[in-house]
């Protein structure tokens, strides 16, 4: 579906800005819904993420001593702004991308790495041991998960023959789902999909009960109600461009409901079957299974293509 | 070795309800045994005084009216109490219980946590001498 | 542990996510390497053995029950039986075998809910919230036999305060039918579960030499082959003739102190079953005199943590001299700090789990003899000041 809306009206209203907000703090309540039901447990009630949200505002906030105030304040401003910017590109609801260009893939995901820079960034900042702590995770985690997860994207992209993410999503749209037609490449980009948002069981970049909170540990009220908003986005962008390229396009809302949540809940049921991997062990899955993976699933799809274009 | 071997928990319990009591909306019944508030029954007491020294809070009191005719009343209280049922055994004439009706004890002063037990006009003649006592400090 | 000033020291404490209760724990780091540790507890000193001396011998025993939650009917158990050693007596044995069996139930309790806070400080929280779920089982049970599901105060001195009556003995069988298959489940889990195994397996491995060196005790100990376990070695209650096996396990790693801790729950439910059926028949109590003749007595049970001692000294008055208590945990310390060295930082807090610490259990305070200065003896007021004074 297309919406002829001018841009800055996307960009602040909808289907980006304030509704992206919105609809990420719907997500991260069907998140921790489903973590909970799964944990045999009741969950919180619908309203939780948006009370928790203005909580936040509401409180003080505390600079600890020792950080370059502007970049203090400024770290999680970029973050919320990075990941609102990659919601420009992909199909958010089931609408065409609001803004559509070659190799605009490529900016999408760069943007969502932006947020987990400035996540590390923002810890590397403050004199805190379990800031410090946390952002040599979150960069060490954001090494090594970010190779496979982009080759996994590639898949579609070679499939489709463009590096433009509406493009690919036409292409997925019409052919028949590529997570039939490329299954590795399906697994790499959600296992992908749970390293970038940080979700159990590659968490150690927060692990709350050796680094109390990683890198935005020393981070209250403001500050870490938009850090915390710039995940619930990405979280959302996430889910969006995996189900668009692998879940056979997203026509309309009410598609882009069904598959995201549907995906959402497979997320959440890997995230409550295992235990947390330590850092070392994140890097060595990834750089060994998880680029093996990509790298044979793209050599079938290189074949498949000279193959057939031979019969 | 096999990779989650919890999941088919997991997939049950999303069809199950959750293990969470919803009290206080829902209440289920407490044991008979539950240690609840302690509970005096005047009317075998001898004055003793076992449940008092055995208290490891202190939290009952025994104020005589008039020991020859066996009137007491019990000053308990139920903040200092641990419920630790030390005194109901001490007791050798059976006077003390621990309810398992009334355990809701919480409260927001101090007032609701001490209570007096005894005969009705016990109880009238302590607090006319308290009032009186206190009226000529005054 | 000299401390190199190019690394960096991660406190662990004393207000941490990782910790239920506070102690100060330094690691020195080199990136994810911990290159050195030390400890400082002392944190929840509350003046316990101070406490025991102003109090009556019946009013001590609830006051020694709430040293710790988790284990609290071992230490009134500990202290009953030190003073019926002073006093003389002979409890009936169904007293002994209802006290043997709240013991068990409560260590089924004790290990059940380590697991679950070991799991969720490895991040493996459904299976913190699962095995939570399963030990309200145990809490009911015994929230019906002796009415409360936290300090159960069964003891008296001179036997227990109430009966095992066949409807509960209906009800505990039919609860240790559920928690046996539960924790064959969870055995399962920690066994096979490949993320599970990663991280614990080769962690904070222990030979049997180094356990016996460092005075490792209880499951801490028994995981890498010490085979020490006062329910066999000294046999107290109704041990002899309800007797436990001692449950020990070779690869001394974190995994093997998961597997004998649930092992040892199987071996509790064994036992409790055989009690119900069982049980001997008599009195519940004895006569204790208020008075207990003065004398010195010292008696250890087989905590969920390992060997607790109390010593108890009596002049012959209703309050006791001195009530003594070594807890467990207070010997496993050593363990930690010397195996935290050269592993990740992320493993610390696993570690710490794994020997099963209870902080308020062992926080005592000793006061050094230096140089010339005689033996001092500090009144209750004098012991409070120097708390405040000390933190100041």
């Amino acid at each position: 579906m297309n919406l002829p809306l001018p841009s800055i009206f996307v960009l602040l209203i909808f289907p980006g800005g304030l509704f992206l907000i919105a609809s990420g703090l719907i997500y991260q309540w069907a998140d921790r819904k489903l973590v909970a039901r799964f944990q045999n447990r009741i969950g919180p009630r619908f309203i939780q993420p948006l009370a928790d949200t203005l909580k936040l505002l509401a409180k003080e906030e505390i600079t600890p001593v020792g950080v370059h105030k502007g970049l203090f304040f400024a770290l999680p401003v970029i973050a919320l702004a990075a990941a609102l910017t990659a919601g420009l590109y992909v199909p958010l609801f089931g609408f065409q991308p609001a803004a559509s260009f070659r190799g605009d893939l490529i900016i999408a995901l760069y943007a969502l790495s932006v947020l987990t820079l400035a996540m590390g960034l923002a810890g590397a900042n403050t004199t805190s041991r379990f800031s410090l702590v946390g952002a040599t995770r979150t960069l060490t985690q954001l090494f090594s998960y970010e190779a496979p997860f982009l080759l996994s994207l590639l898949g579609p992209a070679i499939a489709a023959g463009t590096w433009q993410i509406s493009e690919i999503h036409t292409y997925a749209h019409q052919n028949l789902w590529l997570m039939i037609a490329q299954p590795i490449g399906f697994v790499v980009a959600m296992i992908g999909l749970m390293g970038k948002l940080e979700l159990p069981p590659f968490d150690a970049p927060e692990a709350e009960t050796e680094i109390v909170a990683g890198a935005m540990t020393e981070y209250s009220g403001r500050g870490f109600a938009l850090f915390r908003l710039g995940k619930d986005v990405e979280l959302v962008i996430g889910l969006t461009l995996v189900s668009a390229f692998y879940l056979g396009g997203l026509a309309n809302p009410l598609e882009f409901m069904l598959k995201t949540l549907a995906l959402l809940l497979v997320l959440a049921l890997l995230q409550t079957a295992f235990a947390r991997l330590r850092i070392d062990q994140t890097v060595g899955l990834w750089w060994r299974a998880g680029a093996l993976l990509a790298v044979v699933q793209l050599i079938a799809i290189v074949l498949g293509r000279n193959l057939g274009s031979i019969f | 070795m096999s990779v989650g071997p919890m999941i088919s928990d997991l997939l049950r319990s999303l069809f199950k309800q959750p293990a969470t009591e919803l009290y206080p909306f829902v209440k289920t019944p407490a044991p008979i045994r539950l240690r609840g508030k302690l509970m005096w029954d005047p009317t075998n007491c001898t004055g003793c005084q076992l449940c008092v020294k055995d208290c490891p809070a202190n939290a009952i009191e025994l104020i005589v009216i008039d020991k020859a005719n066996k009137r007491f009343i019990m000053n308990y209280h139920a903040d200092h109490c641990i419920y630790c049922a030390q005194c109901v055994v001490s007791c050798r004439f059976n006077c003390l219980r621990l309810s398992n009706e009334d355990w809701e004890l919480a409260a927001a002063q101090k007032q609701p946590f001490v209570m007096y037990y005894g005969k009705e006009e016990d109880i009238a003649l302590f607090m006319e001498q308290a009032a009186k006592a206190g009226a000529e400090q005054a | 542990m000299t401390a190199d000033t190019n690394k960096f020291v991660i406190p662990i404490g004393p207000q941490h996510p990782a910790l239920k209760e506070p102690a100060n724990f330094e690691f020195w780091v080199d990136g994810e390497i911990v290159t050195g540790a030390s400890v400082r507890l002392g944190y929840v000193h509350r003046g316990i053995e101070k406490g025991a001396e102003v109090r009556t011998w019946t009013q001590n025993l609830y006051l020694m029950e709430r040293i710790c939650g988790i284990c609290s009917h071992v230490h009134a158990t500990a202290y009953t039986l030190g003073v019926e050693k002073l006093a003389g007596v002979e409890v009936p044995p169904r007293a002994n075998a209802i006290r043997q069996l709240m013991a068990e139930l409560e260590r089924i309790h004790s290990h059940m809910l380590w697991l679950g806070v070991a799991a969720h400080e490895g991040g493996f929280d459904t299976l913190f919230m699962y095995s939570w779920r399963d030990r309200e089982t145990v809490m009911d049970l015994l929230e019906k036999i002796s009415g409360n599901k936290v300090h159960y105060s069964a003891n008296l001195l001179g036997g227990v305060k109430f009966d095992i009556t066949p409807e509960l003995a209906t009800e505990v069988h039919k609860g240790l039918d559920f928690l046996e298959e539960r924790n064959r489940f969870y055995l399962k889990v920690v066994t096979t579960d490949e993320t599970f195994i990663g991280r614990t397996r080769d962690i904070g491995t222990m030979t049997t030499e180094k356990a016996e060196f460092l005075g490792a005790i209880g499951p801490t100990a028994r995981a890498s082959g010490v085979a020490r376990d006062i329910r066999v070695d000294a046999p107290y209650l109704t041990y002899e003739q309800f007797p436990v096996k001692v449950m020990t396990h070779t690869s001394g790693d974190l995994h093997g102190r998961f597997i004998v801790r649930i092992h040892e729950t199987f071996e509790s439910i064994r036992v409790i079953r055989e009690i119900l059926d069982h049980m001997p028949q008599g009195d519940l109590t004895t006569r204790v005199p208020r008075r207990i003749p003065a004398g010195e007595a010292v008696s250890r049970v087989e905590a969920p943590r390992g060997e607790l001692l109390y010593f108890i000294a009596s002049n012959g008055s209703e309050k006791p001299e001195r009530v003594k208590v070594r807890t467990p945990s207070l010997c496993n310390w050593s363990t930690v700090l010397s195996l935290a060295i050269g592993l990740k930082l992320a493993d610390m807090p696993m570690l710490l789990s794994g020997i099963d610490p209870c902080f308020s259990c062992n926080d005592r305070s000793i006061s050094l003899k230096r140089g010339q200065q005689g033996a001092q003896v500090w009144s209750w007021e004098k012991l409070r000041q120097y708390g405040i004074e000390y933190y100041r």
